[in-house]
């Protein structure tokens, strides 16, 4: 008889994802584990799979094949699980013109659950983290695609996600934002968030990621752990995937 | 309080602020409510003219009659305009801004995205019949309301106003565009008032299309006769509306 195992399941488990758009397939047979503290990186051209991919883990698009679980419960069976276990920054931040940054995060905090003290002291600490005291009453509709950005982030974290889902979270960011962010994907991984973000930019994963994935026409191409100065066997990889589909091919890169 | 009534009620609050923060629903309410007060003061002068006349009379009308109804009767159809324009965007709206998927990514189910808007645009319309109501209820303690009818009426009313925004607010699920969505909910609302008036011109006056009207229905209530049948008829509207409201934003994350 072997003794109960104590190990916990990862936070996120992808298994055979296939996604079909417009009649063609977006997503193909994906499978990927995310454990707690992690940061993936999920890189890709335009049209690769990426934006598909984390709506499919966010909950917003269904796949059309496969399973998700999140800590080893089907999230698929159960999308209720995001309300307390997943945070989610869409690529350019949808918001909702007519309401304040303030009221956003209520919104936001009400629809995960949080109530009465628990929701004021949430929305206090992300104001602060993020600094966003200064807009906290302005409109949405107003505020600036960095400033948008900020707010998306926000309502992401506002909750202390077990996963946080990012989508191109650096786009219109200036440089110093750019560190603050690094600084905060860090800050988060520390704490036990497993963060997936996808992203363009080489020097984002190599930054602050501990593993990459890259998709190229909807299948995984290449995974595995980035090392520091990985930089130039990335850029390397992703292009000969990026030009060729084949990580192998770096020859054809280099000519 | 259960995880569906959290849901529910989050969304509600959040389409309630979008509602009272946009100047749409401020401006549709202070035209109505112009236009109603403008007709309650004729209708109210029009009653006072007649009263020692209808006095005299052993069954004559009176002021629920002569003003109360009217108005009401003015309310629907200003509503048939007005609760298209404060559906289109509750779903339509969303899904062209890409919020939506927010919603979706918060882990709530179509079924309470659709019934919170759905309350959110009731609890505006409710307040508009009360506001509406106040007018003739001011002259209650000089003057003989029947109460019974004024309850029927009402009792119409809210069932119209759930059935209308049920309809809007599927109109607003299905269409792309807020603006397709307000003109979809207008024309379906105009052809359930009147799908049955070409058959009563050919002098039929009880077949199914006659119950599949929506004016048969109302008009009773309005009077102050409440049937079962009628009641039925705006909880089925308003049922079938919202199941397949859901249904459609629950395929929503499986499309393209």
């Amino acid at each position: 008889m072997t003794a109960p195992t104590t190990t916990l399941p990862p936070v996120l488990q992808l298994e055979h994802l296939v996604r079909h758009r417009a009649g063609r397939p977006a997503v193909r047979d994906l499978s990927l584990t995310l454990d707690r503290g992690q940061v993936l990186g999920l890189l890709g051209v335009n049209g690769a799979g990426k934006s598909t991919t984390l709506s499919m883990i966010a909950g917003a698009l269904r796949p059309d094949s496969g399973a998700i679980r999140i800590h080893g419960e089907d999230f698929l069976e159960q999308p209720e699980l995001a309300a307390q276990w997943l945070g989610w920054l869409p690529e350019r931040a949808p918001l909702w013109p007519e309401l304040t940054v303030s009221e956003h995060l209520t919104a936001h905090g009400r629809l995960r659950g949080l109530r009465g003290s628990a929701l004021n002291e949430a929305r206090t600490r992300i104001i602060d983290r993020l600094e966003l005291q200064p807009l906290a009453q302005r409109l949405a509709g107003v505020l600036s695609q960095g400033q948008r950005q900020r707010l998306g982030l926000a309502c992401a974290l506002l909750h202390r996600p077990a996963l946080l889902v990012l989508d191109e979270p650096a786009n219109a960011l200036d440089p110093v934002q750019v560190t603050a962010l690094r600084a905060l994907i860090r800050e988060q991984a520390a704490a036990g968030t497993a963060v997936i973000l996808s992203t363009h930019l080489l020097g984002e994963v190599t930054a602050v990621c501990d593993q990459v994935a890259i998709l190229h026409e909807g299948t995984l191409r290449h995974h595995g752990p980035v090392h520091e100065g990985d930089h130039t066997a990335l850029e390397h990889t992703f292009f000969s995937i990026a030009m060729n589909g084949n990580e192998t091919n770096e020859k054809a890169h280099a000519a | 309080m259960s995880r569906a009534l959290m849901d529910t009620m989050a969304v509600t609050r959040l389409e309630l602020r979008r509602l009272f923060v946009r100047p749409l629903a401020w401006v549709l309410a202070a035209l109505t409510l112009a236009w109603l007060g403008w007709s309650y003061t004729l209708l109210l002068g029009s009653f006072l003219s007649e009263q020692v006349r209808l006095a005299a009379l052993p069954d004559g009308p009176g002021f629920t009659d002569m003003v109360t109804v009217p108005l009401l009767a003015q309310l629907v159809e200003l509503a048939f305009l007005v609760v298209p324009l404060l559906t289109m965007s509750a779903l339509a709206g969303e899904r062209r801004s890409g919020t939506l998927p927010l919603l979706f990514s918060a882990g709530v189910p179509a079924s309470r995205i659709v019934l919170g808007k759905y309350l959110a645009v009731l609890v505006w319309l409710l307040l508009w019949l009360a506001l509406t109501l106040a007018m003739p209820l001011t002259l209650a303690h000089a003057i003989r309301l029947d109460w019974g009818k004024l309850a029927a009426a009402t009792l119409g009313l809210v069932l119209l106003f759930a059935a209308l925004a049920a309809l809007g607010i599927a109109c607003s699920a299905f269409a792309s565009h807020q603006a397709l969505a307000a003109a979809a909910a207008l024309v379906l609302t105009l052809l359930l008032w009147t799908v049955n008036q070409g058959a009563q011109m050919a002098g039929v006056n009880d077949g199914a299309i006659n119950w599949l009207a929506m004016s048969p229905h109302l008009r009773p209530l309005l009077h102050g006769l409440v049937s079962t049948v009628d009641l039925l008829w705006f909880v089925l509207l308003t049922v079938v509306a919202l199941a397949l409201a859901t249904r459609r934003l629950a395929a929503e994350k499986g499309r393209d």
